[in-house]
């Protein structure tokens, strides 16, 4: 079919299809900027000035866009090559760029891939010393919030106290305009030097300079330097430590550098061999004390409940315990410390969990803890005390005391000499400042999360100008503001940082500014009317500064994404027990007992919007939080006493709320039914009751949630939610009246005293409800062992433990023909078969032989000469920080769905860490198991699909064709881990904080807003009123918010949702439609992408070799393929590999003792097997228990005895099984 | 009566499937797809006449999926001497002069978002452009030469030998290997351990 019309002749061909942007509009400026979501053939200009024309561009043509007529026309698609071809550019090939995400104090080393000039995929860089390329949720969804449509697009200058768009110039200019004297600059926090260099240089000329973080991790140093006489910050290094004592100190989520200290711990933690090494000898032990269930609370083997307050006297008893027995003279202290503890018994029953009746003994706990601590230090081990950013600085001193006793100064206690912090904090911003000062503000949003107590209005009401850079100009903070600088993101600055131990690292842009952002160092440079503003050359001058000069040294630094031995020495320092003492006589306090009417509120770091800056995320607000499994909201954490007491007994019931469950009032002690940990709604919907939370004379509102774990008479409150910016996290108002999700601001009830822990807190109910998105109602296993494990001490004399459960155990399979009858191909050599651990394979498959030869045994579903993918998942190491859930997220596409949607069940993201709880219920122990497909070789999701969209390939893999897929929803409904997602609407193209053509912040997919009706019903109308059917025929490749045609637009303003998000998506995958099923692919493009990497490289050059040897060069070498959860994962906890090949990890792994598969009695086989878990416990705390809690469950409900444990009650007779 | 109207609806209804088989099917639809590009550059001239290979325009063929439409100043490079006022070469001045304003160039071959299709392992592994694309050294005006249905992949997957070549003809588009003597009967997919792979995951992903 010729196109026979004159190309050259301009002519408008009408609608196209949303695959290119290039036919818009036919103005050869626009053109020139197009950008497909797939680069099926684009070469994309990569001229940065004329990125920075993007907006100008897009504004122009999108007022060109109109109707055509195309007739039965293929519709062109055009290709537009580079004009010249940039250096080291290939088309399709990802580059790979070092970089680093600056967190408050440190930052995360990372190596960002980048596709068509545009960050893609963050990854971390494990040629960083020390890391293994881990990374945290933070980082990975942090390549979002570059594509953010809220963020601030424009420079603006206020007018009759509005923002309006202005040139960048006019708001430069008030920028070098600022008297300095006069100015006080209120920041974040930062490790950079760069950004120092340029304080310092201000200071000088009489700038004032302030920082503050909601959530300030300086204590830690704060107190090392009172501790050790000089001004230091102190480096933990878990990895050494064979004992960990936590002090509130939540570090492998929550403080700082968490991923690294995932890394180390897993490191400690990890049984690499478990044939050869006995875990009592490699595994570190974990004693934690705390009044939330924190990660790491739910990671220890010894737990002790004790309200975040209270802390400092256990802390004491500690130090307590610990001087007198390293007898240290003290000259009374110790008396001091007594008195102060007081009857720890008495006012906290019930701290820990007991194996029998009985009371719980906090003294005992200590001692025997204590007594642990030093009896490894005396056989020369490294232990480690840590204390958490929540707590006092006393407590710090006490566990850096305790360090000091047990000889871990210098080993897992490492002392970094740093700068003391020559700047404010917002408490002396608000003293010092005078009216008609100027005031400039950083980054943060401390209308928001200032200490409520600060008069954050006076300051700006003071103020004569107030200049704000920051992420969104519509925040609270920026709305307040004479003058707004878009702020750029990590990914498009040029700055440098130091990590957590000290090593410089660059941080590298790998895209211009998208809207012409300025970073700090260049909004810092331009106040101190500096020549040099670009933040390139400053932050190179601050690198040749520290390395030297030269271009090899700067280019290396870019190359490596750090610099090497750039860590300042660690110091040895004497513990200056004095001053400590001092500090402690001087500030230690005692808090009174929280109490029903006296309740303790504990405000904690949110595990996915942090302290608010990630409150628009749609990947972390959907991630739900690993130990609640809440997704989209914060709430009122109570333990169960707390709930049963706050209203009484009988009341207790009515304010949980609950459907009635079989026709019994649940009552969590004596039923026995699912859901007995979390909550059992019969809708599966949880419409949890709001609270009135009255700390001091400031009120929050918030839905109540039963945490089990939770102290008693402590409400946990999470920050970061409630801030009210953007459309997908920022619904605010009261929570009765919205459905979108965002939570409330806790803030609002935290002072500058109050900044970790408030007591006196009254709870009261408002008589309202909200839903609360929670994802795992089920928190019990009910005997079901998905997760299995052990107490390490048990491990030596029950190797084969994990084949005794469930019915493919080798007590219940015996009527299975066993044998090699379905033995794998590769196994035929006996010499390779390293496990005999009970002489009982698993047993022969009822299915037929998928590596058959299509005629006698089956059909060849499965090739022997190709490498076959399986994958290990380490129980004992993985944490459950989700890092893993965020990645495959980021690498696959995978749509946010939004709160109501989640509330259904129908959340989408392909990995699911299940949070399991076991025993008691106010001591729970709990277990997590990531599950994502398990690849099943006998798949029963394969055998089900009406139309063959899903089979097995040649190398084990179970695949997903998208496009033939119909969405019978049959594949799920067989699946038995059920992994399979299922689009129910099309996510990635609905709009996002719209409905009914009006803006809604965080409504998006409700059942109420039409959505069950087609796209194409009257009701549904974009967000300028328009119908949908009329603005898709328009121009079918724009989304639901149109750009510039909408008639609410702010001049110079534009709603870029729908070319933003496109940005993010990675084109080595699919994006999925509306009625398509989708699941885990072991990361097959990358598979993929190594197979065709080894095949090129290979070519023809295998001619002359033998069989066996031309397979083997076109192998894959183990190690080359590397899914993003596990690249993602800091624990080291996800191995993929190929398990036919006898040298590779997974090999070695799937033939570890502790491996089994989950529902292996269904015979799926599945090709993801996992590591059990194993825990560390001390025989001789008070909260010992013989078996783990979930084995004792399971010897219940199933008449089992793992671990022999009943055999002496039945007179030494086995017990029936 | 009613015969008659089954009659007529079977005769209807056979005639409109056979229309569609035939003329909605890739074979129809794609198969001579020829638009008229911006500049009416000649493969014919270029590559038969002068010799160039493949490879001096597609250079990224052999290192990604994506065989790329050159950039303007690779035909500036023989452009600025040769007919370097030509006006049918106007767009590729006024682009090399001006990142803004790239030729567009209309796409012939193109696959759906959701097959994936790489360039780099193909022509690496003994597969020639003409295989694929047909006879372009002898194309005036480039037109799609074959349908790219999945079956016309899958042929291909299935028996791959008889398309293979070996890897210094890849761009050799007159060769033909049934009359090379040397290579005639040379069983590629034994030789270089050719695993082509029938399963949805090769392309779909």
């Amino acid at each position: 079919m010729n196109n026979s019309k004159d190309s050259t002749i301009k002519q408008n061909n009408g609608p196209r299809h949303w695959r290119s942007l290039g036919h818009k509009a036919d103005t050869p400026e626009f053109r020139a900027f197009v950008e497909k979501e797939f680069p099926s053939g684009v070469d994309l200009i990569d001229d940065p000035v004329s990125r920075r024309n993007f907006m100008k561009i897009m504004s122009a043509s999108f007022a060109l866009a109109g109707l055509g007529v195309t007739g039965c026309r293929r519709p062109e698609h055009k290709i537009l090559p580079f004009s010249k071809m940039p250096e080291n550019y290939v088309h399709g090939a990802p580059q790979y760029f070092a970089t680093s995400m600056p967190t408050r104090q440190s930052a995360v080393p990372l190596v960002v891939k980048s596709y068509d000039g545009r960050p893609i995929k963050i990854e971390g860089n494990n040629e960083f010393p020390g890391g293994n390329g881990g990374t945290d949720q933070y980082a990975q969804a942090s390549v979002l919030s570059l594509y953010d449509p809220d963020r601030g697009l424009n420079f603006k200058l206020a007018e009759d106290g509005k923002l309006n768009v202005i040139a960048k110039g006019k708001v430069l200019e008030q920028l070098s305009g600022l008297a300095h004297g006069k100015t006080h600059v209120l920041m974040e926090q930062s490790s950079s030097p760069s950004r120092a260099r340029l304080v310092a240089d201000l200071k000088g000329k009489g700038v004032r300079f302030y920082e503050y973080e909601p959530i300030d991790f300086s204590v830690h140093a704060d107190a090392a330097s009172i501790a050790f006489g000089s001004s230091v910050k102190p480096i933990y290094k878990f990895e050494k430590a064979k004992a960990i004592l936590s002090l509130d100190c939540d570090f492998l989520a929550t403080e700082e550098a968490a991923f690294q200290n995932i890394r180390d711990f897993s490191a400690g933690r990890r049984v690499k061999d478990d044939h050869t090494q006995n875990p009592s000898e490699v595994m570190n032990r974990l004693y934690a004390v705390e009044g939330l269930l924190s990660l790491t609370g739910t990671n220890s083997d010894h737990r002790l409940r004790i309200p975040t307050g209270s802390i400092i006297r256990v802390a004491a008893l500690f130090l307590k315990e610990a001087l007198e027995v390293s007898n240290t003279q003290t000259d009374g202290f110790v008396d001091e410390l007594k008195d102060f503890v007081g009857d720890l018994n008495e006012d906290f029953p019930n701290s820990h969990a007991l194996e029998k009746e009985g009371k719980s003994d906090i003294t005992k706990w200590i001692k025997e803890c204590v007594s642990d601590l030093v009896r490894l230090s005396s056989e020369g081990k490294k232990t480690l005390v840590v204390a958490g950013y929540r707590q006092p600085k006393e407590v710090h001193l006490a566990a850096m005391a305790m360090n000091s006793l047990l000889g871990n100064v210098g080993e897992t206690l490492l002392l970094q000499p740093i700068e003391p912090n020559g700047n404010g904090s917002i408490e002396d911003l608000a003293s010092n400042f005078k009216k008609d000062d100027n005031l400039v503000v950083l980054g943060g949003d401390p209308a928001y999360n200032a200490p409520a107590d600060i008069d954050w209005s006076g300051i700006i009401e003071k103020s004569n100008k107030f200049i704000r850079h920051g992420f969104y100009n519509v925040d609270g903070t920026s709305k307040k503001a004479t003058a707004y600088i878009p702020a750029a993101h990590y990914l498009e600055s040029w700055g440098d940082a130091r990590t957590n131990d000290g090593v410089l690292v660059p941080v590298q842009p790998l895209i211009a500014p998208l809207f012409g952002g300025l970073t700090e160092l260049e909004v810092l440079a331009r106040i101190s009317g500096a020549d040099e503003v670009d933040p390139y050359k400053i932050t190179r001058a601050t690198f040749e500064g520290i390395a030297g000069e030269g271009e090899a040294k700067w280019s290396k630094f870019l190359h490596d994404g750090f610099l090497a031995d750039s860590a300042s020495e660690t110091l040895i320092e004497e513990f200056d027990g004095e001053a400590a003492m001092a500090e402690w006589r001087k500030n230690a306090k005692k808090v009174k007992v929280p109490s029903r009417g006296n309740l303790e509120v504990t405000f904690y770091r949110d595990h996915s919007v942090d302290d608010g800056r990630w409150g628009n995320n749609g990947w972390l607000l959907e991630t739900p939080n690993p130990v609640t499994r809440i997704a989209w909201d914060n709430v009122l954490l109570v333990s169960l006493k707390t709930a049963k007491d706050l209203l009484g007994e009988a009341d207790s019931k009515k304010l949980l709320d609950f459907e009635k469950v079989d026709g019994k009032d649940f009552d969590p002690k004596n039923m026995d039914l699912p859901g007995r940990f979390g909550f059992h709604s019969e809708s599966g919907r949880f419409y949890q009751k709001v609270f009135k939370l009255k700390v001091g004379d400031r009120e929050i509102e918030g839905p109540i949630w039963l945490l089990p774990g939770m102290a008693d008479d402590v409400v946990g409150v999470a920050l970061g939610y409630g801030r009210g910016v953007g459309r997908v996290g920022g619904a605010k108002g009261p929570l009765n009246e919205r459905t979108g999700g965002g939570g409330f601001s806790a803030f609002e009830a935290r002072t500058t005293d109050t900044q970790h822990a408030a007591s006196e807190a009254v709870l009261s109910d408002t008589g309202s409800k909200y839903e609360v998105a929670c994802t795992q109602e089920q928190g019990v296993m009910d005997g079901r062992p998905v997760v299995r494990e052990a107490n390490a001490d048990d491990f030596d004399s029950h190797k084969d433990f994990v084949k005794h459960f469930d019915l493919d155990s080798v007590h219940h399979t015996t009527h299975l023909v066993k044998g090699d009858d379905r033995g794998y191909p590769w196994e035929k050599d006996q010499e390779l078969k390293l496990v005999k651990a009970s002489d009982e394979d698993l047993p022969a498959s009822q299915y037929r032989n998928n590596f058959g030869d299509d005629k006698v045994n089956g059909p060849k579903l499965m090739d022997v000469e190709r490498q076959q993918w399986g994958m290990v998942i380490d129980l004992t190491t993985c944490v459950g920080c989700n890092a893993c859930v965020v990645a495959c997220q980021s690498e696959n596409n995978i749509p946010i769905v939004g709160k109501h949607q989640v509330a259904l069940g129908r959340e989408m993201s392909w990995i699911s860490i299940h949070r399991y709880f076991s025993g008691d219920e106010h001591n729970p122990q709990i277990n997590y198991q990531g599950v994502s497909c398990q690849h099943c070789e006998d798949a029963p999701c394969e055998t089900v699909c009406p139309v063959n969209a899903t089979v097995h390939d040649e190398e084990g893999l179970n695949l997903m064709a998208y496009n033939r897929c119909v969405g019978t929803r049959y594949c799920s409904n067989n699946c038995p881990y059920k992994v399979r997602r299922f689009n129910y609407y099309d996510y990635n193209r609905r709009p996002m904080g719209v409905e009914d053509g009006e803006r809604k912040p965080g409504r998006f997919f409700n059942d109420d807003n039409n959505l069950n009706n087609s796209p194409l019903h009257p009701s549904n109308k974009s967000s300028n009123g328009e119908w949908e059917l009329i603005r898709w025929y328009k121009d079918p490749s724009r989304g639901s918010v149109p750009g510039l045609d909408d008639g609410k637009k702010e001049s110079g303003e534009f709603d870029p949702e729908w070319d933003l998000i496109k940005l993010s998506k990675n084109p080595d995958v699919t994006v999925r439609m509306r009625g398509v099923m989708e699941k885990c692919t072991y990361c097959v493009q990358r598979i993929q992408s190594a197979k065709i990497d080894q095949k090129t490289k290979i070519k023809d050059s295998v001619s002359k070799l033998d069989k066996t040897a031309k397979i083997a060069a076109l192998d894959v070498p183990d190690g080359t393929i590397i899914p993003a959860c596990q690249q993602a994962c800091p624990a080291d906890g996800v191995s993929f590999g190929d398990v036919s090949d006898p040298s590779s990890e997974v090999y070695r792994l799937k033939r570890q003792n502790r491996n089994y598969s989950v529902l292996g009695f269904l015979d799926t086989r599945p090709r993801t097997t996992y590591l059990a878990k194993l825990r560390n416990p001390n025989t001789s705390m008070p909260d010992y228990f013989d078996i783990p809690n979930s084995v004792t469950e399971y010897n219940d409900k199933a008449h089992a005895d793992i671990f022999d444990s009943k055999k002496d009650k039945t007179n030494g007779k086995e017990a029936a099984h | 009566m009613p015969g008659q109207i089954i009659f007529g609806l079977l005769l209807v209804g056979g005639v409109v499937t056979a229309g569609v088989s035939y003329y909605l099917t890739p074979k129809y639809t794609r198969v001579g797809y020829q638009p008229t590009q911006p500049v009416p550059f000649s493969h014919a001239v270029h590559v038969n006449q002068l010799g160039l290979d493949c490879r001096y325009c597609h250079d990224g063929v052999e290192k990604s999926w994506y065989s790329n439409v050159p950039a303007a100043d690779t035909c500036i490079n023989c452009h600025s001497g040769v007919l370097p006022n030509d006006p049918k070469l106007k767009p590729v001045r006024e682009s090399y002069k001006n990142p803004d304003k790239p030729i567009e160039w209309v796409q012939i071959h193109k696959l759906p978002d959701y097959a994936y299709f790489n360039h780099s392992v193909h022509v690496n592994r003994g597969v020639s452009c003409v295989e694929c694309h047909g006879r372009v050294d002898l194309m005036e005006e480039v037109s799609h030469a074959k349908h790219f249905s999945m079956t016309f992949c899958l042929d291909c997957h299935r028996n791959p030998n008889d398309r293979l070549r070996p890897l210094d003809k890849i761009t050799d588009l007159a060769y033909d290997r049934s009359k090379d003597k040397a290579n005639k009967n040379r069983d590629f997919v034994k030789e270089w351990h050719i695993k082509t792979s029938e399963n949805c995951s090769a392309c779909h992903r």
